[in-house]
């Protein structure tokens, strides 16, 4: 239970999508000019993550990793397709968009037409690959807490274009310098929420890890480097004079 | 005072007149209307008279300053004699004539605090003029308050150059791209902060930076030490500093400049609710955010969840309400907070917004061990959510209404007021 709240926190406030690792940005930039149409595409990216990641999980669990095959029988413990995990992620992806894109233009024609090229685009959305890639090599260990992770980092992306939306809307009045309007202030905003969402950079990662090492006086720093040098050149000398033994 | 001879102020309003409508006119228009009370009046248009004007407003705010900063100055020399006592082994008890309002101690802050607020107004208003007579408006009174407040806000020995090249980012980057005073989404003297913190953090964080000449003599023969109370929460040593709760109150601790005197800020803090500058449904419910966020902590660590070797036993089990006199909390709350341009302007956004900021800044000075500190990051953080905040009160109250007016009997239930409120939804 513990891990799957620290994970949540995580995924949303710490390694937030936009924020930390700068994933998803074009259409966090480009659909972000008004916050219904942020809300829609937040949404769909939330369910997008929510059952790509997942799936994912599963391919990767019993298909891709080493010796994921196993369970076909014992000689097939040595295959290692992880090769492929790009094409099967984007595909398992690119099916789940047409998916939602079906639903949405079935249930909300107006959000279909506001959301317009980026709903496909969402296929291409780095964040989504990005939420099955860091699933794969962060070695989410369970599939609920694939789930929980797809979700979480949905709700960080959410969080962001909705803010960044709110932002805009209230700025839209404002006298920015021409050269700046539209996609410059956009870029300098997403550079000063960046500030603010460090306030929880290192948060519960660095509790574990105690005091912070001793730093090393430069003094004692060059007498180290001194050292290794010598060494090196001790090491150097041997071979030489091995080499001259061999020679002879 | 005879009539032939040209007084200055006559003198600025003659240049005033000669410039008009030239590039310099809102620089001289600026010392005009700053140092004098200009007898012009406005001829077109219709007019409302209102006694607050922004350069009022600004003003109030710096007269609730002004008491912060004398402290601060005495409390710089306070600390740093207190600290090489210390460091002798003398024994110094607190004596608000003998040892704390002494002439020595105000040396100290006239040397140090005042170079810090001159700077700060220099580059920041230099800034604020150029903008100003390049876009041509008049020079906006935004920068009065932040560059007082930038002050407060470092430690002592920051050096001035780098105040310098913060507070030009942070006028530049922060307020003028956005179009100038108003417009500003993070509140600049916070940005001026963060961008110090994270550009030089070895000169913003530690426990050397809090007390005058700490960092030059760290190391040698005549070391003093200068650690914040939460510096020494945050190692897990609970016991040994030696503050009582009333220096903590009063301030008579080490800390950025102006943040440790409680008491005094309370003051402010008072001052500008009474003179309806400051809002006080953000203080009221920051100071209650961060009492609730104390208390859990608290309650953790009497149901025996975490042990005293946690790393974060020494802030968990610091008394709640404690988080209010130590550290940039009360600070912060009264005058970061509270500036109406990038907190939240619905007053029930105000709620929720000053809130979270109590809430978030005690969880992360317990929770981040990067940080002792979070409230200047809190703040900032709940700065980018304001908007947001806003826009969803705003939008509950539309839909609150609409459906007043869908119950209302005037007007009859056709068909043209159900499409009318579809667009409204989907605008």
């Amino acid at each position: 239970m513990l891990e799957h709240i620290e994970l949540f926190f995580k995924s949303i406030f710490i390694d937030n999508m936009v924020f930390a690792v700068f994933l998803g940005m074009c259409s966090y930039l480009a659909v972000s000019k008004k916050v219904a149409t942020a809300v829609g595409l937040g949404a769909a990216v939330i369910f997008v993550l929510a059952v790509t990641v997942p799936l994912n999980w599963l391919l990767d669990q019993y298909l891709l990793r080493d010796g994921a095959l196993v369970w076909l029988g014992p000689e097939y413990a040595d295959y290692n397709l992880s090769f492929l995990s790009f094409i099967l992620f984007i595909a398992t992806i690119a099916t789940m968009v047409q998916l939602v894109e079906i639903v949405v233009e079935k249930f909300s024609p107006s959000l279909y037409n506001s959301l317009g090229i980026f709903l496909p685009l969402i296929a291409v959305n780095c964040a989504i690959l990005g939420g099955s890639l860091f699933m794969q090599s962060r070695e989410i260990a369970t599939l609920g807490l694939a789930v929980n992770y797809g979700i979480s980092s949905g709700i960080g992306w959410f969080l962001a274009i909705l803010a960044i939306a709110a932002i805009r809307e209230k700025i839209r009045y404002s006298n920015v310098p021409p050269p700046l309007r539209g996609l410059g202030i956009t870029f300098i905003i997403t550079g000063l929420m960046g500030i603010g969402f460090q306030s929880f950079g290192g948060m519960l990662t660095g509790g574990d890890d105690g005091a912070a090492p001793v730093e090393e006086t430069t003094a004692q720093k060059t007498e180290k480097e001194e050292k290794e040098i010598k060494e090196e050149i001790d090491e150097k000398e041997i071979s030489y004079n091995d080499a001259v033994k061999e020679y002879k | 005072m005879s009539d032939n001879r040209l007084t200055f102020k006559k003198r600025l309003h003659i240049l005033k007149h000669r410039y008009r409508g030239k590039k310099m006119a809102p620089a001289f228009n600026a010392f005009h209307t700053f140092l004098f009370s200009p007898d012009e009046t406005t001829h077109s248009g219709s007019h409302i008279r209102g006694a607050d004007d922004l350069k009022r407003t600004m003003n109030t705010v710096i007269m609730a300053l002004v008491p912060v900063l004398l402290f601060s100055m005495f409390n710089t020399g306070y600390q740093h004699y207190a600290a090489i006592d210390a460091a002798n082994g003398v024994a110094r008890e607190l004596s608000l004539w003998g040892n704390f309002f002494t002439w020595e101690n105000l040396w100290i802050g006239i040397t140090q605090v005042l170079p810090l607020v001159i700077v700060s107004y220099g580059v920041g208003l230099i800034i604020e003029f150029i903008f100003a007579v390049i876009k041509g408006h008049e020079v906006e009174e935004g920068y009065l308050v932040t560059g007082m407040l930038v002050p407060l806000i470092v430690p002592v020995d920051t050096p001035l150059w780098m105040l310098a090249v913060a507070v030009a980012f942070g006028v530049i980057i922060g307020k003028e791209v956005f179009g100038g005073t108003g417009m500003n989404i993070l509140n600049p003297a916070l940005t001026i902060r963060a961008f110090l913190f994270f550009a030089y953090p070895t000169w913003m964080s530690g426990d050397k930076v809090w007390v005058h000449e700490a960092v030059e003599r760290a190391g040698g023969p005549d070391a003093i030490s200068g650690e914040t109370i939460l510096g020494y929460l945050a190692q897990n040593k609970v016991d040994e500093y030696s503050y009582t709760i009333s220096d903590m109150f009063f301030g008579f601790i080490p800390g950025s400049v102006g943040e440790t005197s409680t008491f005094l800020i309370l003051l402010g803090g008072l001052f500008l609710i009474f003179s309806k500058i400051a809002s006080w449904r953000i203080m009221l419910s920051a100071v209650i955010g961060s009492l609730v966020m104390g208390l859990i902590f608290n309650g953790v660590v009497d149901a025996g969840w975490i042990t005293e070797t946690s790393n974060f036993y020494g802030l968990m089990s610091f008394e709640f309400w404690k988080h209010l006199i130590v550290g940039g909390l009360a600070f912060g709350i009264v005058y970061m907070a509270t500036d109406p341009v990038t907190g939240s302007q619905t007053n029930r956004g105000k709620w929720f917004y000053g809130f979270l900021i109590g809430f978030l800044s005690v969880m992360i000075r317990v929770f981040n061990p990067a940080y002792p500190e979070g409230v200047f990051l809190a703040i900032l953080l709940m700065n980018v959510f304001a908007p947001t905040i806003d826009h969803y009160v705003i939008r509950g109250n539309v839909a609150r209404r609409m459906k007043r007016l869908k119950n209302a009997t005037i007007f009859p239930k056709d068909s043209d007021s159900k499409e009318e409120e579809l667009k409204v939804e989907t605008v």
